[in-house]
């Protein structure tokens, strides 16, 4: 037990105080194709850190649900980050099937995100709402396609297993679908963490929005929170399609963290050009988008039955 | 390189369903200039370790042919006949994304009884150049507008084209000139036979049944 | 596994004689649980109805629908198991009509006793094919004998149709919408927590007596639970009535049910076991499960309809506030029905993923196909059943009330219960929380729903014992660890996601200090004088779903066509429905209609009629015992 409890706790801190830091390197990367200098690398800290300090205004409408919704929701990207391999590191737990665990905690997070945008009885978090629950059928489709995939190729349903901590993947021997399997994981990326072409994080008009939308009445420490968890879960989710891109290992630990941090934040300058170049879809095209992420996905299973 | 090869077989099946779920048309001819591109590499990726001037021939003069030349008489057309970009498919775009992941899925299973006379370099080679020539078969199925049909045309010739230059070696290269003018001659006759549509069209403005710009019969 | 004959009967080929074995021991555990809490929730329900109806009547064919239930699971005899087939199927109708002053609960019972005798003409037929080719009417002799694989086929098709119909499998689950509502709430949880689970059991009893299927069946069974499974949620979404909407949830759940069962089947033809007992397991495991998830939103539907005299999901709203134990309970019932963690639903889907996954590594290509359907069709369900109870969550307990419905007695709205006019008694009653005798089971099914999610080697052991048993293989030759370890270590990471939340609960408070934080209205982007009826309905919120699959769902739109330039009232509604009963039974029934019609019409007298069928019968006799 002892010797499990520190790589916990490094993983939990590692998540804990960098997962902010990829949110500044998007938003600069974004200022730099608009022309402008930018808020500072570190200006999610600073943000953090003044909601922190502020107090909660709450709705009369809203009940205990509003309270829970943004603990539940940080407490599951906590945990989920300890099933996560980050590079070379593996998860500091995993087990057969953690996979399932894994997408049934996004869905509680999801549940109580819906729940506490209806309980304000506002329309427009209900809009957000309707929309979330719409989008997450359409995302679980084309990542639990991609867990299938993935699970055929490395016979095993351990997230650790299946993404890169155990894979001898070079780019000698790279199997084609899992070229298709990280188009597909890049578009549900995109999806879950609401950015662009999915959802704007920028704006805060409602016609545009789905997952900002949702959390208009959260202040204080709930809002801190809540946008903590955010950043958390494209941490989560940038962990793990990096895992499977960097199949590098050199052996040495400083060197491999190097690489997994290097690939992190090229990842996230990814993210922040496709944000600046592409314009954000109308919501009935992002249905398509995701369609077209489960065909990818299909196509990679159906590539990878072909080859066995 | 083996995984070249199936790399690029893959991603112009990737393309080919980009295109299918696309509704720009824009869009459409740079996709497709693409995956043009993208084949015309496959010659070199064949002989990798040993580079002919006939290969090198034959991807330029590919290059030059499918990506250059024909997206550019594309263009011209469209500019020509200053249609709208947005296009409306017959059945839904969500369906039609759904019907072309079952085809690349029929594709597959239909390559696993075909058996092929010779060795291929890649597995892949086949059935993925199959769905290309089903996908484009689907995106001629499900538009309206003629330049998309002449579109999902060309997406047939290349996953043909991708398929006659991984099977046979020895094929001479002059065959495989006579399918690119082929190609070339058909898009530019295309073309010109829907501008003289279009033309018409412009004619008959006025008239009460106000006609699409661009569309087939 | 004891057989206790009790001695022959009057009945011809029948036998009194009963037996309880691992398959039988999982639903027993769900019929008595249920049965004991509906009832006693039951007694509370229907206290208002004392002195204006009959009580008593109720009552004696709720025990002896009880009696029925306990005698089909142990029955060991065709003849016992049809017979108490019968008397449960008749119970369940009057306890259905209990509120047949109105014609809409009539019309209810009626569709259920005639789907029901039409199915049990099925299992006639089939049951009699068995002990034909058996040679007895006994469950274990029939075990043991073989039968051809043509005969095994025709007899799994003839089950799946007999009992499929019970178990609400999709084409044939039209009964399903029309009973749940009209009965009164404790009848609609063991109607759907247990009478829809004999079908189940009577489907497992005959995979555990034919030992030998062909392949195909186990695709058509996996094939029966995913049509099932997501045609129910998607239909589930589109209902306005909550009770309607529950209803469709267990045409869903019983696809849940009939996936992990097909999983199973599957594995025991292809001779992979670790699958076939992991399917079977996670599929008994679900019966448990839905029985009690089941219930307790009955239940608690039951307690809203009581307080509202609505089921009407538009009409309502912010009833946390009013009802707040009830609201609770209820949130337990649905983050158990969408299988998230911490709860019983996660632990059951938990072990037919992992059987489905399984399957996927072991089995050959079609296997292969056909399990990846399984999981993606999982994986839709359960974002889908996301979307179903977070819109009713949100529609019936959040928000502000969207009509002033609560305390007063509006005729024209649709009434669940018959609560005559006594208005201030009513109004004083809307005030406060349902009465304990409602409140105490569904207390105790919420906290079984935490416990099995909290403890599950506490039901793991008899369900993988009753997966086993089915599967006919040794349980001491499954490596059982294999999927018990990672159960271990998902309680390990659910107790850890506790304490995290208790964690951060600490966090905030020493954050936000001693004072209590101030209340206004909501903001919602600074827009002031939001009127209670611009939050989202019921419709609004599916929308978006239920415009992706409209053909499918037969989506109807009436009104909400805007004229001129000063409009006046419009109104716009939606509404879902059923395919297979527009499009397969209706026309199928109305033809029936009229051909009987015709028949009727026909110039011969009736005595010439029967004379000639005796005529005919007497012939056929003689020519088939002479020759």
């Amino acid at each position: 037990m002892l010797s499990m409890t520190f790589p916990v706790l490094i993983h939990g801190a590692m998540v804990c105080l960098l997962s902010p830091f990829f949110l500044g390197v998007i938003a600069k990367v974004k200022a730099f194709f608009s022309g402008k200098v930018g808020p500072s690398i570190l200006q999610p800290y600073f943000d953090l850190a003044k909601l922190f300090r502020k107090k909660c205004v709450y709705s009369g409408t809203a009940t205990w649900i509003f309270r829970a919704a943004p603990v539940v929701i940080l407490a599951v990207m906590l945990v989920l980050s300890l099933m996560v391999p980050f590079g070379r590191f593996k998860a500091p737990v995993q087990f057969s099937g953690d996979i399932l665990l894994a997408v049934s905690l996004l869905a509680l997070s999801r549940f109580f995100m819906i729940l506490a945008a209806l309980d304000t009885g506002s329309s427009f978090e209900g809009m957000g709402a309707s929309r979330e629950a719409f989008f997450s059928c359409l995302s679980e489709l084309a990542l639990f396609m991609n867990f299938i995939t993935l699970a055929l190729l490395t016979k095993s349903i351990s997230l650790s297993q299946m993404i890169g901590a155990d894979i001898p993947m070079s780019w000698e021997g790279l199997e084609p679908a899992v070229f298709l399997v990280v188009a597909s994981f890049f578009i549900v990326l995109l999806a879950e963490n609401c950015r662009i072409p999915v959802d704007d994080p920028e704006t805060h008009l409602e016609l545009t929005m789905i997952h900002e939308v949702m959390i208009l009445d959260h202040s204080g420490v709930d809002l801190a929170y809540m946008l903590y968890a955010a950043a958390m879960k494209l941490f989560i989710f940038s962990g793990i399609l990096v895992s499977i891109i960097i199949p590098v290992r050199t052996g040495d630990p400083v060197m491999d963290m190097a690489i997994f941090l290097g690939g992190m934040t090229g990842l996230s300058v990814l993210v922040g050009i496709v944000e600046s170049s592409m314009a954000r879809l109308r919501l009935n095209r992002v249905r398509l988008l995701l369609l077209v992420s489960f065909a990818l996905a299909f196509f990679g299973l159906i590539v990878t039955l072909w080859r066995a | 390189m083996t995984s070249w090869i199936d790399v690029s077989c893959i991603l112009a099946v990737f393309l080919a369903l980009t295109i299918l779920a696309t509704n720009r048309i824009v869009g459409m001819i740079k996709i497709f200039a693409l995956q043009s591109f993208l084949l015309s590499l496959v010659p070199l990726f064949l002989h990798a370790d040993a580079i002919s001037g006939r290969d090198i021939l034959l991807s330029g003069g590919t290059m030059v042919l499918k990506a250059v030349l024909v997206p550019t008489i594309l263009f011209w057309a469209i500019r020509h006949i200053s249609m709208r970009s947005e296009i409306k498919p017959i059945i839904g775009l969500g369906t039609s994304i759904l019907c072309g992941a079952a085809l690349i899925a029929v594709a597959f299973w239909v390559s696993l009884s075909l058996r092929l006379p010779g060795k291929l370099l890649s597995s892949l080679v086949l059935p993925c150049s199959l769905a290309t020539m089903l996908l484009g078969f689907m995106t001629m199925v499900t538009r309206t507008r003629a330049i998309t049909q002449v579109l999902g045309y060309l997406v047939i010739e290349n996953g043909i084209f991708l398929f006659a230059i991984s099977l046979y070696d020895a094929m001479p290269v002059l065959i495989e000139m006579g399918i690119l003018l082929d190609i070339f001659v058909a898009v530019f006759i295309m073309a010109i036979v829907l501008n003289h549509i279009n033309e018409e069209f412009e004619r008959t403005r006025g008239s009460a049944s106000r006609a699409k710009w661009g569309e087939s019969s | 596994m004891e057989k206790i004959l009790l001695g022959s009967w009057a009945v011809p080929f029948g036998e009194f004689s009963f037996k309880l074995d691992p398959l039988s021991l999982v639903f027993l555990i769900a019929i008595t649980t249920l049965i004991l809490c509906a009832g006693v929730y039951g007694f509370g329900y229907m206290r208002p109805y004392r002195g204006k109806k009959p009580l008593g009547m109720h009552a004696f064919f709720y025990l002896i629908l009880a009696l029925a239930l306990v005698l089909i699971v142990t029955a060991n005899n065709v003849i016992l198991f049809l017979g108490a087939w019968e008397v449960m199927t008749l119970s369940t109708f009057f306890l259905i009509i209990f509120n047949d002053e109105k014609s809409p609960v009539r019309k209810a019972g009626f569709i259920y006793l005639i789907a029901s005798h039409c199915a049990t003409f099925f299992l006639f037929l089939m049951f009699f094919l068995m002990a034909h080719a058996a040679g007895s009417m006994d469950f274990d002799v029939m075990a043991r004998s073989d039968f051809s694989p043509a005969l095994a086929g025709t007899i799994f098709l003839l089950s799946l149709i007999g009992f499929g119909v019970k178990a609400g499998f999709l084409p044939t689950h039209i009964w399903l919408p029309y009973a749940h509502p009209e009965a009164p709430s404790h009848i609609s949880a063991v109607l759907s927590g247990i009478v829809i689970k004999m079908g189940i059991y009577g489907i497992c009893r005959v995979l555990w007596i034919m030992r030998v299927l062909p392949n195909w069946c186990g695709y058509v069974l996996l094939m029966i639970g995913v049509l099932s499974g997501i045609m129910g949620v998607l239909y589930a979404l589109g209902q306005h009535e909550l009770k309607k909407l529950l209803a469709y949830h267990s045409i869903e759940n019983i696809g849940i049910i009939a996936l992990g069962l097909g999983a199973g089947l599957l594995g025991r033809s292809h001779q992979v076991p670790f699958l076939a007992v992991l399917g079977f397991g996670g599929g008994l495991l679900h019966v448990l499960n839905h029985a009690l998830f089941k219930g307790l939103l009955f239940l608690g539907a039951g307690s809203v309809i009581q307080k509202t005299h609505s089921g009407e999901m538009d009409h309502l709203g912010g009833l946390a506030k009013t009802l707040p134990v009830t609201s609770v309970l209820f949130m337990v019932g649905a983050l158990s029905i969408c299988g998230l963690p911490l709860f019983n639903g996660f632990i059951g889907e938990f072990i037919i993923y992992f059987g489905l996954f399984q399957g996927l590594l072991g089995l050959p290509l079609h296997g292969v196909i056909f399990c990846s359907l399984g999981i993606l069709s999982l994986a839709l369900m359960g974002a889908l059943a996301l979307a179903c109870f977070s819109k009713v969550y949100g529609t019936i307990f959040l928000g502000k009330p969207r009509t002033g419905l609560k305390g007063s007695s509006h005729a024209s709205l649709k009434e669940a219960g018959d609560l005559s006019g006594k208005s201030t008694a009513q109004e004083s009653a809307c005030r406060e929380e349902t009465s304990k005798w409602m409140l105490i089971p569904m207390m105790v099914l919420a906290g079984l729903c935490v416990w099995i999610g909290l403890v599950p080697r506490t039901v793991t052991g008899f369900t993988f014992f009753g997966g086993a048993y089915l599967a006919h293989v040794d349980l001491s030759t499954i490596p059982l660890e294999q999927v018990l370890m990672p159960l271990t270590m998902v309680i390990r990471m659910a107790f850890l996601f506790l304490a995290l939340i208790l964690g951060l609960i600490m966090i905030r408070r020493l954050l936000l200090g001693k004072a209590p934080m101030p209340i206004r209205e909501t903001w919602s982007c600074g827009f002031a004088q939001v009127s209670s009826r611009f939050q989202y309905t019921s419709a609004s919120f599916a929308r978006l779903i239920v415009e992706l699959m409209k053909n499918a769902l037969l989506l109807r739109r009436h009104g909400g066509q805007v004229a001129g330039v000063f409009p006046g009232k419009t109104q716009l509604s939606s509404s879902v429905h059923d395919a297979s009963e527009e499009m397969i039974f209706g026309p199928g029934l109305a033809f029936l209609n009229d051909f009987s019609k015709k028949l009727g019409h026909s110039r011969i007298r009736y005595t010439q009629i029967y004379l000639m069928y005796i005529l005919l019968f007497l012939i056929f006799l003689l020519v088939w015992k002479l020759k």
